[in-house]
């Protein structure tokens, strides 16, 4: 089957910029995925989700090579208008990317750039919300929510849309970390239930690694790891490199492997530990 | 907002044509009694509009600016029979009693015509007036659109600047200046990142509009803007009226 998103040798230079801030990226995704993307502040992971929306070439000039395909469209030749029913893009900040006073209006202003009949547009933000699980919100003033609030608002009036691929750039910087973990749930739900592919850029190891089956490590414009996140997280060398937070549970037990302790997977949540660790003792009791 | 009073649910146009028609007697008037009952008229709107009480500071920032506009004026006026000066027996600060209507009339009339404003304001949710001069003036919709997308981020300024501020005192920056051209100067260091913050954010949201298909054609729109029964009752009151009442004056 032909891949959802696929990017080949792609280079990109900002205006006046010597240094490239992607160089020679490859990647492919397949329809349905969930990955994650992260590296250290300035790897490229903005601008590789600019890339994929169309914003750079179309919108954001620069210098570039290779090609960007999402769902069969090269997106330096196509209107961001078109790819905008494709691909949905979350940013990082709740406030600057709402348009609207009324969460109903902020979810029209897309389809009705789009030019969607009422009837139908009135139906589809029905819809996109209680995908999003905010129905209630519907005729709530965006300046009354929280941030949390907000971006679940912006996921929806991305989703209203219709798209098959939603790239999120850090939508949960500026959340608590209940905001955090309950769009990290939705945005699974989504890929769940509706088959959206989901490509989301997280500083946040230790909320990422245990809910994505494929992360993908950026560093000074290139790919330097996409691989499982226990893989990664395995790799001191790397982790250290890039400036992975590695989930205290984690690093517990690399220095248990390191010992030789320890054989089995790498845990990534506390339960998985608690469990690995209880099984660690009990299998030592029984042997002395 | 929408259905706490008749106002609320009009047009936003017919709200427009009532604020016009006001202006327009305004102008016609010559005498401040009957400007001053024109200003009560106004107020009497927003009081069965429920908005009196909403519209008050608003109403009294009006009566200040007015009053400051009186007293520039007044002095300047040499013409009729001085009745007041400010030094006796020199010429300085003279007031006479033709600057004295004049400048009333000048007061009132700009209060009376000004009042309307936040009237329309109060009664009206931005977006529906984006509807009405959209769909019914035809005004483009990118100019609409800049103009209620403005407002919608003076709440947000607001709360940046306080930042900034903080941030700036935590650097003890001094603020309080008593001198008026090191207070004026102070402002740079606030309204430089103030600036830069808000070019930051409009990228932000060009950026997050264009990945909505903005500008991708013709559009539609989730709501319209329709005039019933009572906005053309309104509207026809209105013109009628000021008509009625121009002619009158004007005789």
């Amino acid at each position: 089957m032909e891949p959802i998103i696929k990017v080949e040798n792609f280079t990109f230079y900002y205006p006046d910029s010597q240094v490239p801030a992607l160089a020679g990226i490859n990647l492919t995704v397949q329809a349905g995925e969930f990955l994650g993307l992260t590296g250290p502040t300035g790897a490229g992971k903005t601008t590789l989700a600019l890339a994929l929306n169309g914003i750079i070439p179309n919108f954001q000039g620069g210098r570039m090579g290779g090609r960007v395909m999402v769902a069969g469209l090269d997106t330096a030749k196509t209107p961001c208008a078109r790819l905008a029913g494709v691909i949905g893009s979350v940013f990082q900040d709740p406030e600057a990317q709402l348009v609207a006073e009324v969460v109903e209006d902020e979810l029209a202003f897309g389809l009705e750039n789009l030019a969607v009949p009422r009837e139908e547009m009135r139906q589809r933000i029905g819809a996109a919300l209680e995908m999003v699980g905010i129905a209630s919100l519907r005729h709530r003033s965006l300046r009354e929510l929280s941030g949390g609030q907000k971006q679940k608002v912006a996921i929806a009036a991305a989703v209203a849309l219709r798209p098959r691929v939603l790239v999120l750039d850090e939508p949960t910087s500026e959340l608590d970390p209940r905001g955090t973990l309950e769009i990290v749930a939705l945005l699974q739900r989504l890929n769940r239930d509706y088959g959206i592919t989901i490509l989301l850029i997280e500083q946040k190891i230790s909320v990422l690694a245990p809910r994505v089956p494929r992360l993908v490590c950026l560093n000074k414009g290139r790919i330097v790891a996409d691989a499982s996140p226990r893989q990664i997280l395995a790799q001191e060398k790397l982790t250290t490199e890039l400036g992975l937070e590695v989930p205290p549970v984690t690093a517990l037990f690399r220095m248990l492997r390191r010992a030789g302790v320890y054989h089995g997977d790498l845990p990534l949540e506390v339960d998985e530990g608690q469990r690995e660790l209880g099984r660690l003792l009990g299998s030592r009791a029984s042997r002395a | 907002m929408p259905g706490k009073s008749f106002l609320h649910k009009l047009n936003p146009l017919t709200k427009v044509v009532w604020s016009l028609a006001v202006i327009t007697l305004a102008f016609v008037y010559q005498e401040p009694l009957p400007i001053l009952s024109l200003w009560a008229s106004v107020l009497a709107v927003a009081l069965i509009g429920k908005v009196l009480r909403e519209i008050l500071p608003a109403i009294r920032g009006l009566i200040i600016f007015a009053a400051i506009f009186f007293l520039f004026q007044v002095f300047l006026i040499d013409e009729g029979q001085v009745v007041f000066t400010l030094v006796p027996g020199t010429g300085i600060g003279r007031i006479t009693d033709v600057g004295l209507k004049a400048c009333t009339m000048l007061a009132l009339r700009m209060l009376a015509m000004t009042s309307t404003i936040p009237v329309l304001l109060a009664t009206t949710p931005p977006k529906d007036m984006i509807v009405a001069f959209v769909e019914k003036l035809k005004v483009p919709y990118v100019y609409a659109l800049m103009l209620v997308t403005s407002l919608r981020f003076i709440p947000t300024l607001q709360e940046e600047l306080s930042l900034v501020i903080q941030a700036q005192r935590a650097w003890a920056y001094d603020l309080e200046g008593r001198n008026i051209i090191k207070r004026f100067l102070a402002l740079i260091p606030l309204a430089l990142p103030l600036l830069l913050m808000s070019v930051q954010r409009a990228r932000t949201m060009a950026i997050s509009m264009e990945t909505r298909a903005f500008g991708a054609g013709p559009r539609t729109s989730l709501h319209t803007s329709t005039f019933q029964l009572l906005d053309i009752g309104v509207i026809s009151s209105c013109l009628l009226l000021t008509a009625v009442l121009a002619v009158v004056s004007l005789r």
